[in-house]
């Protein structure tokens, strides 16, 4: 058979030899039953079809009725014809990319959302007002256009600036995914072989496969043709797209390919799961809504009350138009977007890559993780940790360097289990890498031979040179019948000419074959005693989620074999019994190393770690309770029943605070048991259970309402990684699609950068609530000439233009600048805020700001106004009820309180002069306002004044942009800026003292009274 | 649907009742007597400061000022000119020669606006020697008569209805007072017309006299009267329906400007005159 459409077949699994071809073609049966399927799917059945196993059927067939239905023979093949068609109809074998949001609906979604609309309004109305006059008076000025024009810019603008930070960000993690290799179909020349469709496997040969991209379990799985489960992800005759092949051969026939196979269908699932509001985004909705609803509400009253005034209907469409854009944060949203954006940097260089800007914070307020064991607990690689020898358990370093192996390496005994260690292993560290540190050798062998092999390359040094000088005569490789490797060596003593026969292998049937045991460099014959040593120490390693392997020896004797005895491993012409038994070594995957201090910041920030995991429960009890998951003192219910020797129903559930829950308990329990299991345990492992069940413990921690972080890595994880609150994939050994599905990808894998990243998240919370409050203060003193304007008549203190040149212009350095405050206090001591009710904007924080400071802020100004009019001829009583002579165009000889009489165009200057004196005092108070705002709790100097570097890079710039547009565009009429005495300038200085002196009070208080009437509503 | 919406519906009543008061915490809009109390108390004290405060800032602002001459000039360099009548919207008179209730407006207003200007008014100030400015040192200020006599025509002595009835209407030019404007030169009202009318003006030429110059104030300027120039409309054609643009300029003095882009009454003014028969 040539291989004329390699997308689809070509099926080679081993390097060494093609046992044969085989073929493809589902046939049109099965395709059409997966269309309707997943039409069902869509039919918002998804999330109860992903829970149960993946639906396949093909590993009960025969082979016959396998070559039936997909109408192929094995040996032949399908015909190019054939394979041709097959293609143009099921299409190439590769999966269908997950669909984007358009650009250009993602930029207009930019437009219209948060207060664009109010925006939109405003705009609106303002050529809405025009219309009016220019229906009554055909040379109407066109300022109603320009500022209609100058909103709708801003809208723009604004949206224009989010679509491209949002972008940016996205770019970064697109930047990342091409730094990743896509995993090519076939690599040649290597080990490893990666299955290029769903195979169902006709003969196979010693075949291992890495199934971890799917099911997250990092041991390595045999293959065979025989049905061995019903799960099609459980049985060993099928071999699964995008896995890998270890060792071995197979041959199978191609039953699924690109988006049909099992790993697309999962792809294809997962991008329906529907992703979940993030929290930070509930809490800008719930801040806009609170705004939007303030200005709106006020500025209907204020509607209301023009017009029952007798204003004209358009002036009070313009007051309208003035309320909504002083209450409008105009800038409010971009800055949190460059906040956001400036933390996710931030955590990008922890190891955090954040796809989402939102979930920055999400990170900040999970309440429960969810985390993988392999790989993201652990390091991801067997590692020696125990060894038994001279009936004496020791203790090996499974840091991550092995530095520091401690052990009593003087005995005999370990003299010669090192040489069985060393010898009797088939790993070798790939050629090239002399300069590399020996733990990150890249080793050609399984886990357990390789970290054997670096175990004996720190303790012996030179592992090679050794075996060289022991050199290999005959040897029998591990098989799963027997469940030992056995090789033969020459001896390394020139005096010695005996032959050395080492032995490794599953303890029970190392020892069987031994009839002695070397204690202290001496051999003994075995009695029952030591080998019930030997069970205990088996038995405690295993205990201890260990896998152990038991070592023996035997010199065998020169005179029986000489030095040209030719050793046959076929017909076994040597002794494999009545050996002498050295030792047990034990290995597991060991935890990271900072691991254990992440899990206790995590348990004092009040966040639970749920271990999930597919190992072995006592694997997984052993790694959560040496990282701290179960805590040292706390027993799960079977622990309790052991220590007190009743019956595990007997004992009372209360008394166990850590539960290990494996796959099949989860799988009959209802979710009332479920919800119970999660608020009755502090702490949870989940064991053996399946990427599926992951899903159901995820929504099962959402439903107590908390915001769920979840690792994953596999193909299988990306449903729970899209429904979790905020889903963490592995940058290394995460597939491309839990990277998809995740908000977050985790660099080093390591689960203490989630930790950091809490920290950042629950930062930028605080942070963020500074920004918003010290952003909503001056809505009041925005807000107020209006209201004023409206009621008493005086000439308007603050324009439209004006009040956006604050808003976009003084205010939006310094609001940025609050994200790089430093925490007050421990923020990884408090417990998580609770979604419904610690909110980003809550009432005391409105009301200090708009009652409080915003009032305090507004009376500032005013002073600044007044006196600039007062000290120009306007005493502030000849200004009451001046609104309609003032404005009046045909008005040229105005008399002011001193007799003299000014022009319309006169009375416009001073009344920009106001603006910009009502501007420079807004922005002075600002300056208090922002220095208050470092801190909710602490006094300022308890803070520090000069920590923040930028905050006073933000008040340089306030300072420095209203000066130039008070100097330098003041003679630019449109702008609405006059050149304003110098001594203006410091008027409001000492309201912005006594806004400062007042907020210490606050905090004064607050600090010293926690809990009363004045914490509980002055503290924000 | 509809259901679930209906329900969630009387939740949200449940809740607002609950929230505008709760039997069991006892508390009204989310707080108890108590808390209401201590709330309103607070904010009583802490408005009741600011009021005070604001009221302080204030006086000590006001203090700053001085009752005669206001701080800072800077923003009136230069006089507006504005007329009279004083028109109701822009600069456009029109009224019917023939029927007297479409210039009533006009005349009373003109009446009114000299009224100030009377002899009997007039009888206590000062008759001040023409052509040079008149700076006082106080402690009394006293203001120069205004001979009412030289607007002639415009005057309202001889003709009461200011030439309105006779279809050679009158309007008044005066110059906006500011406190110490000396001008330079000798200042005059010019006024042009686009050809079908010729104007007079009066006093003669226009002349602004500089007596009247500096002025001092309200407070101390007390009965001051500022200089009138009275311009009178002449149709050249008899026919009926005639209309005049007229453009009244400061000239004379190098100080008081008369051309800015911006301001259009910058020592200038400009306005219509529609007349019908």
């Amino acid at each position: 058979m040539a291989q004329k459409t390699p997308e689809i077949y070509s099926v080679e699994l081993s390097g060494t030899e093609d046992v044969g071809k085989t073929d493809t073609g589902d046939g049109k049966e099965k395709y059409r039953g997966l269309k309707d399927k997943r039409l069902e799917l869509k039919k918002n059945h998804q999330k109860e079809e992903l829970k149960k196993e993946v639906d396949l059927e093909d590993h009960k067939l025969s082979i016959k009725e396998l070559e039936r239905k997909y109408g192929t023979n094995i040996v032949t093949g399908l015909s190019s014809t054939q394979a041709a068609e097959l293609l143009a109809r099921n299409g190439p074998n590769a999966l269908t990319p997950p669909k984007e949001t358009p650009e250009i609906v993602k930029f207009l979604k930019q437009m219209v959302g948060g207060f664009s609309i109010l925006l939109w309004i405003g705009a609106i109305l303002c050529w809405i007002a025009y219309g009016i006059q220019y229906f009554n008076d055909k040379s109407s000025s066109l300022d109603s256009v320009y500022l209609g024009c100058v909103l709708a810019l801003v809208v723009i603008l604004t949206g224009i600036f989010a679509y491209y930070q949002e972008a940016k960000s996205t770019n970064i993690m697109a930047s990342f995914s091409k730094m990743i290799p896509q995993q090519a179909l076939v690599i040649r020349d290597s080990e490893k072989k990666t299955i290029p469709a769903d195979i169902r496997l006709l003969s196979t040969q010693g075949c291992k496969v890495d199934n971890s991209s799917l099911t997250g379990e990092s041991e390595p799985q045999s293959r065979s043709c025989e049905f061995t489960h019903d799960n099609p992800l459980e049985t060993k005759n099928i071999g699964f797209y995008s896995t890998t092949c270890l060792e071995g051969t197979a041959t199978g026939m191609v039953i699924n390919t690109g988006d049909r196979t099992i790993i697309g269908q999962i792809a294809s699932l997962a991008s329906g799961v529907g992703h979940e509001k993030t929290p930070i985004a509930i809490e800008i909705e719930h801040f806009v809504h609170i705004v939007a609803g303030v200005a709106v509400s006020i500025g209907i009253l204020f509607f209301i009350i023009a017009v029952s005034m007798k204003y004209y209907v358009l002036d009070s469409i313009i007051f309208l138009i003035g309320i909504i854009v002083a209450n409008v944060p105009e800038g409010l949203l971009a800055t949190v977007t460059v906040t956001l954006s400036l933390t996710a940097k931030r955590m990008a260089k922890k190891n955090c890559l954040v796809k989402n800007l939102e979930a920055v914070e999400t990170l900040g307020s999970t309440s429960i993780i969810c985390s993988d064991k392999t790989g993201t607990l652990t390091q991801n690689r067997m590692t020696v940790a125990h060894l038994w020898f001279d009936n004496q358990i020791f203790v090996a370093d499974t840091s991550e360097d092995h530095s520091n192996q401690v052990f009593d390496q003087s005995s005999g005994t370990w003299a010669s289990l090192s040489k069985i260690i060393t010898l009797c292993n088939r790993a070798e560290f790939r050629p090239g890498q002399e300069s590399v540190p020996i733990m990150k050798k890249v080793v050609v062998g399984d886990a357990s031979e390789t970290a054997l092999l670096k175990f004996s390359e720190v303790i012996l040094g030179d592992v090679m040179e050794i075996r060289k000088r022991n050199r290999k005569v005959a040897e029998i490789p591990f098989n799963s019948t027997n469940k030992f490797q056995l090789s033969i060596h020459e001896t390394d003593d020139p005096s010695d000419k005996r032959f050395l026969m080492v032995m490794k292998g599953a303890p029970e049937r190392v020892l069987e074959k031994c009839s002695t045991i070397m204690v202290n460099g001496q051999e003994q014959p075995l009695d029952d005693s030591t080998a019930e040593a030997f069970h205990t120490a088996y038995m405690e390693l295993g205990g201890l989620g260990e896998r152990v392997l038991g070592f023996c020896h035997l010199y065998l004797p020169a005179d029986k074999f000489p030095e040209t005895y030719s050793f046959d491993v076929d017909t076994v012409n040597f002794p494999t019994s009545n050996l002498c038994f050295v030792g047990l070594l034990s290995m597991i995957d060991p935890p990271r190393s900072t691991v254990p201090d992440a899990v206790t910041k995590c348990r004092s920030a009040g966040i639970k770690v749920i271990m999930v995991t597919g190992d072995h429960p006592i694997t997984a009890k052993a790694i959560a309770k040496s990282v701290g998951i179960i805590s040292a003192n706390s027993e799960t219910v079977e622990d309790i029943a052991k220590r007190l020797n009743i019956p595990v129903e007997q004992v009372s559930k209360r008394d166990a605070k850590a539960a290990v829950v494996t796959g099949m308990e989860l799988k009959d329990m209802s979710p009332e048991q479920l919800d119970e299991l999660l608020t009755d345990y502090s702490e949870i492992v989940f064991a053996r259970t399946s990427p599926q069940q992951k899903l159901i413990i995820v929504e099962g921690c959402q439903r107590q309402d908390a915001v769920v972080a979840v690792t994953g890595d596999g193909v299988n994880d990306s449903p729970a990684l899209k429904k979790a609150d905020i889903g963490i994939a592995m940058g290394i050994a995460g597939s491309d699609a839990a990277k998809n599905a995740a908000d977050m990808v985790l660099l080093d894998d390591n689960f203490a950068s989630i930790v950091t990243g809490v920290e950042e998240g629950r930062l930028i919370f605080d942070n963020l609530k500074k920004t918003i409050a010290y952003t909503l203060t001056k809505n009041i003193a925005e807000l107020c000439p209006f209201l004023i304007y409206i009621i008493a008549g005086l000439p308007l203190p603050i324009g439209t233009i004006t009040i956006l040149f604050i808003d976009l212009g003084t205010d939006i350095i310094p609001s940025i600048a609050l994200a790089y405050e430093k925490a007050e206090s421990d923020i990884m001591n408090r417990k998580p805020r609770h979604k419904k009710k610690d909110r980003l904007v809550n009432a005391p924080l409105a009301i200090y700001s708009y009652l409080h400071i915003g009032l305090m802020q507004a009376l500032g100004a005013f002073v600044v106004y007044f006196t600039v009019y007062a000290q120009e001829g306007f005493r502030p009583s000849a200004l009451i009820n001046l609104r309609v002579e003032w404005e009046k165009d045909s008005v040229n000889d105005l008399e002011d309180s001193y007799g003299q009489e000014w022009t319309q165009y006169q009375r416009k200057y001073l009344e920009w002069t106001g603006y910009t004196a009502f501007f420079v005092g807004i922005m002075i108070q600002q300056i208090a306002d922002l220095i208050i705002r470092k801190t909710r709790r602490n006094s300022i100097f308890q803070q520090g004044l000069f920590r923040n570097k930028v905050i006073w890079v933000g008040i340089a710039s306030q300072i420095i942009i209203a000066l130039i547009l008070s100097y330098g565009l003041g003679s630019v009429s449109a702008l609405n800026f006059t050149m304003l005495r110098p001594q203006y300038w410091f008027v409001a200085v000492p309201h912005a003292i006594l806004i400062w002196v007042y907020d210490e009070v606050r905090k004064l208080f607050i600090r010293l009274y926690p809990g009363s009437w004045w914490d509980k509503n002055m503290y924000y | 649907m509809t259901k679930k919406e209906k329900k969630s519906f009387n939740q949200c009543m449940a809740e607002w009742k609950l929230f505008l008061y709760n039997p069991t915490t006892r508390e009204f809009l989310g707080r108890t007597t108590k808390s209401w109390g201590l709330i309103l108390l607070f904010y009583l004290v802490f408005y009741g400061f600011l009021a005070a405060l604001f009221s302080f800032t204030m006086w000590a602002m006001l203090q700053t000022l001085n009752d005669e001459v206001p701080k800072y000039r800077d923003q009136i360099p230069s006089p507006g000119l504005m007329v009279f009548p004083k028109p109701v919207t822009a600069l456009d008179y029109s009224f019917r020669v023939s029927d007297p209730e479409s210039y009533r407006g006009y005349v009373d207003d003109l009446t009114k606006f000299l009224k100030s200007y009377d002899l009997e008014e007039q009888k206590n100030l000062t008759a001040c020697p023409d052509g040079a400015l008149r700076e006082q040192k106080g402690p009394t200020y006293t203001a120069c008569q205004f001979p009412v006599v030289s607007l002639k025509g415009c005057s309202g002595v001889e003709d009461p209805e200011f030439g309105y009835s006779t279809g050679n209407p009158c309007i008044l030019v005066k110059m906006n007072r500011i406190i110490g404007l000396k001008p330079q030169g000798k200042p005059r009202i010019n006024c042009i017309s686009k050809k079908t009318a010729t104007l007079s003006t009066y006093p003669s030429n226009g002349t602004i006299d500089l007596k009247y110059f500096p002025y001092y104030g309200k407070k101390l300027h007390v009965r001051y009267l500022q200089p009138l120039v009275a311009v009178q409309v002449a149709f050249n054609t008899t026919s009926t329906g005639k209309e005049v643009t007229v453009e009244c300029k400061i000239d004379g003095s190098p100080n008081l400007r008369n051309q800015d882009d911006r301001d259009k009454f910058l020592g200038r003014v400009v306005f219509k005159i529609t007349m019908h028969a």
